[in-house]
């Protein structure tokens, strides 16, 4: 079965995409892909103060499984906390009373046979896993990666190590062996912030195809 | 047109009297997916869906909408419309189907958000 896929990037571009969205209203594109619902995690991962999230993405074509973890070293959550994660009212957040990510991302990953677990232990971290049967008909596409690794690469408050593996294809990269490479020079520079979107895009094309 | 008047007319059965059925509504909005809702519905729309689980409650409490319209018969269970109460989030239940009962809105001169 063919792949279903979002969206192509533009060319040489990533859709402009911010890690801080205090405001609804500034979140104008409905979770049609999976690359959304993974951004709202890795931005929950930021705000719990991680120095290293984890991303890997994984799909096995024999076992018709698409699985994404998330795995920081942020403040982690207490029972009390981690007992309310599906629920809708729970929210750290103060300017509002509803925190809908997980349980939307929880709800995406059961309509298509999966599930989403999370583990949290506090002051050391909190990893969370969706897991999907990758060819069900409501599976989103995993859709523009690219553009939600940039955002918080450019957001510039953690480091991050992205392992995307599609059967026996591997992209992989960490922001801290890169920064090590570049001695001073920060992955914001222009440069250098070039050169990571190209990377990510090539490498992203070669998995698909 | 306020959703009391609404109901009336769509013959729709109130699940949660949260007593502020005279809100005014402002348009409507039809979608299964949440995420959309989020996204496009705005203040004192009425959300027209299936979806009946709890998650529904917390996007409308969000947005301030004037109320859920659940249609095909699907009804929220007694937590998600205890919640709503709660949360003063009017929900209202149909076995219509979601294209009937917005054919119906639109009659009444309740408009989408274009």
């Amino acid at each position: 079965m063919k792949e279903a896929q979002g969206p192509e990037p533009v060319e040489g571009q990533c859709e402009s995409r911010s890690i801080e969205k205090p405001d609804l209203r500034d979140w104008s594109a409905c979770m049609l892909e999976l690359s959304l619902h993974i951004l709202d995690v890795l931005e929950n991962s930021l705000a719990a103060g991680a120095s290293l999230v984890e991303l890997f993405i994984e799909k096995d074509a024999a076992a018709d499984r698409l699985t994404i973890t998330v795995k920081d070293d942020g403040r982690g959550m207490d029972q009390a906390q981690l007992a309310r994660i599906f629920d809708p009212f729970f929210t750290t957040r103060s300017t509002r009373h509803v925190g809908l990510g997980i349980p939307l991302f929880k709800a995406a990953a059961e309509r298509c046979n999966g599930g989403l677990t999370i583990a949290s232990r506090l002051g050391e971290g909190t990893t969370l896993r969706a897991i999907f049967q990758d060819s069900h008909i409501d599976r989103a596409p995993l859709g523009d990666i690219s553009s939600t690794l940039m955002a918080v690469i450019l957001a510039d408050k953690s480091d991050l190590h992205y392992v995307h593996c599609v059967d026996d294809k591997v992209l992989e990269f960490n922001t801290a062996d890169i920064k090590a490479e570049l001695e001073g020079v920060p992955l914001t520079h222009p440069t250098v912030r070039d050169w990571l979107q190209a990377f990510i895009l090539d490498g992203e094309k070669e998995l698909r195809d | 047109m306020n959703l009391g008047e609404i109901c009336q007319q769509l013959d729709l059965a109130v699940k949660t009297e949260t007593g502020q059925l005279d809100v005014e509504v402002t348009g409507g909005y039809a979608t299964d997916l949440l995420s959309c809702a989020m996204a496009k519905a705005q203040t004192g729309n009425v959300w027209v869906t299936l979806q009946s689980h709890p998650n529904v409650v917390a996007v409308a409490s969000l947005l301030n909408l004037a109320g859920v319209i659940i249609t095909e018969g699907m009804v929220p269970d007694e937590a998600t419309i205890e919640k709503a109460y709660e949360e003063g989030v009017n929900i209202l239940t149909t076995s219509l189907t979601t294209y009937t009962v917005v054919g119906q809105l639109y009659e009444l001169g309740v408009l989408g958000v274009d």
